[in-house]
């Protein structure tokens, strides 16, 4: 019974809207560019922010340690390895030795960070060759000393004057971290000779694990004595990530405004029209129309600017940003086509409809609720 | 019984001063159905109120009104639009159909709403009004007597008790105004009770009795031979 009602109060609002089409049009407007100022404003700041995230990569998801030298501490244990490893848990933790040293290719010769690593795949992956999954020999290449030194797999190199052979080259890497492998060189754990590691490398799938391994590591391993410095960039990428939140919030508040303006034009439309049509409503109060169903057209009619306006603003949205994937080059695509975005389409196409409600509800209420007695007066 | 009653009833409004403005004074009005009772008197004697008051659109301040024998006195905003669109018609001078809806709708726009089809019964209401083959025009579209017709048809979908019209021929001329007092002619036959406020003479002519209002005082018209048993004037 509902629905029919519903059916009859949307058709017959149609008409209504339909017989100042000029005025219905602007208001229209008025929604679609609210609308479209929301839907666009929200996945400019999303697609801002996406950007952002991939650009960064996975900046946070490591976690670097060090020894405390301000503690004495001169280089980390096997002992402070298991202690590090029983306390993350989870993540992987690749223990590293390190030394400054020149390395030659055939022509060229750089200096070089060279490393001591033992299972290099958990923190690194190779754009060439494959890594092993124990370094016993050969010589893994950062990116940027490969390219530098024209080395590739099977190469002969001179790491501090010892000869070995290029066993990998690595991908470029994504990340920032102090442990810079695009400008290093990984040799065998055997290669060095002492005990102790220089840095111990905590590699986490994502920013929350790599945080909690972080925390969980001065909870535990730092607990009686300092004994390692943590460097995690979580906190950082956190505060990043806040920046774009905001942004973001600020951005649609941007659109918001337009949107409110858009209802403040629906209620100017809404009001004139009841206005106009009082003495028809009055009409339809005394042949038997009830106040809920009087009510019920209005709405529907506000509601219809706000939808129409909605669809208009969106489908706007979706060309505009279509058409700044196709003319900047620099936009990624698949950051655009991020399911997110269609949230904020969702979200404006919601608010557009509810603009039109909520804007619609005085008047309406209004109009339903006069005496028709005082309406068919006038 | 009768189709709609009046006992007593007075209707006072808040005027500038400190007096009321006394619309309606003790009036006893009665209509039993199938009469055609024609109210008459100046501008300001309180006719509308009188429809008003018997349309169910405003409230007695004293006094009883029945509707088909239930007494509709003190109802509710809610029980008062049902008990119009159960039992009451209107037509108004200005026929006062909806702009944008087509003669059937307009027929149909108080049962608009409500489960279940009442085309039908609205085509068949307006071929009997000779309307058969303007069923999908708009009011634009059709003369002031078709006008009127077609608010004739619409007071009549949900078979009401009485039918209220204010001044129906107001905005016709003489021959249209007389087709539209032969259709109050037939429409009584059914067994409504038709009362039309009026200040056009042929309007009386068609009534079954006229009573005047007078400053809110009701008494039988002039032209009326003995006081009728239904029509009691004020004390």
């Amino acid at each position: 019974m509902t629905l029919g009602a519903w059916r009859s109060s949307v058709a017959m609002a149609a008409r209504n809207l339909r017989r100042n089409r000029v005025r219905t049009v602007l208001a229209v407007l008025g929604v679609a560019i609210g609308v479209f100022a929301v839907a666009t404003l929200g996945v400019f700041g999303n697609v801002l922010a996406l950007g952002a995230d991939d650009a960064i990569g996975d900046i946070g998801t490591q976690v670097v340690l060090s020894p405390n030298a301000d503690a004495g501490v001169e280089s980390l244990t096997d002992a402070d390895v298991t202690a590090i490893r029983r306390a993350v848990g989870e993540p992987a933790v690749v223990p590293l030795r390190s030394d400054g040293a020149i390395v030659s290719g055939a022509t060229d010769q750089q200096f070089a960070t060279v490393y001591g690593v033992e299972q290099p795949g958990l923190a690194f992956t190779a754009a060439d060759g494959a890594l092993p999954e124990r370094h016993r020999n050969g010589a893994i290449v950062g990116a940027s000393v490969a390219e530098s030194l024209g080395l590739a797999v099977g190469d002969r190199v001179e790491v501090a004057g010892a000869q070995t052979r290029v066993v990998a080259v690595l991908a470029e890497s994504q990340t920032f971290s102090p442990v810079a492998p695009d400008d290093a060189v990984f040799l065998p754990k055997s290669a060095f000779t002492g005990t102790g590691y220089d840095q111990v490398l905590v590699v986490a799938d994502s920013g929350t694990t790599a945080r909690a391994a972080a925390e969980s590591i001065r909870k535990s391993v730092n607990a009686r004595e300092e004994r390692v410095d943590v460097f995690e960039l979580a906190a950082i990428v956190d505060e990043i990530n806040e920046f774009f939140d905001l942004l973001g919030t600020f951005l649609l508040g941007l659109g918001g405004i337009s949107l409110v303006v858009a209802g403040v034009s629906i209620l100017n439309v809404m009001l004139m029209s009841t206005v106009e049509r009082r003495q028809e409503i009055g009409v339809m109060r005394a042949v038997g129309v009830t106040r809920r169903d009087v009510l019920r057209v209005l709405l529907a009619e506000a509601g219809l600017i706000g939808a129409i306006g909605a669809v208009v603003g969106t489908a706007l949205t979706v060309v505009v940003v279509a058409g700044l994937v196709v003319s900047t080059p620099a936009v990624d695509t698949e950051v655009v086509l991020d399911p997110s975005n269609g949230t904020y389409l969702a979200l404006a196409l919601t608010f557009g409809v509810g603009v039109g409600l909520v804007s619609g509800a005085y008047p309406a209420w209004k109009a339903a609720n006069e005496r028709p007695v005082e309406a068919l007066r006038s | 019984m009768y189709s709609v009653s009046l006992r007593g009833v007075e209707k006072r409004y808040p005027g500038g001063g400190t007096e009321p403005v006394i619309a309606l004074d003790d009036v006893d009005f009665a209509v039993e159905p199938g009469a055609f009772v024609a109210v008459v008197g100046p501008s300001g004697s309180g006719k509308s109120t009188l429809l008003n008051v018997l349309g169910l659109l405003d409230d007695p301040t004293a006094g009883e009104r029945r509707l088909d024998g239930t007494d509709v006195t003190s109802l509710s905003v809610r029980e008062r639009t049902a008990a119009r669109k159960e039992s009451i018609g209107f037509v108004f001078q200005d026929f006062h159909l909806l702009p944008t809806l087509t003669a059937v709708e307009n027929v149909t726009l108080p049962t608009a709403f409500d489960p279940g089809d009442t085309d039908e019964r609205a085509a068949t209401l307006l071929d009997r009004f000779g309307l058969g083959d303007r069923l999908n025009h708009e009011p634009t579209e059709l003369s002031g007597g078709q006008k009127q017709r077609v608010a004739i048809a619409r007071s009549l979908i949900n078979e009401p008790a009485v039918l209220l019209a204010d001044e129906p021929t107001g905005n016709l001329d003489t021959e249209t105004g007389e087709s539209i007092l032969a259709e109050f002619e037939r429409v009584k036959q059914e067994g409504v009770a038709v009362i039309a406020v009026t200040h056009d003479p042929i309007v009386e002519s068609f009534a079954d009795r006229v009573v005047e209002l007078r400053d809110g005082v009701l008494s039988p018209g002039a032209d009326e031979e003995a006081p009728d048993p239904s029509v009691r004037g004020g004390p």
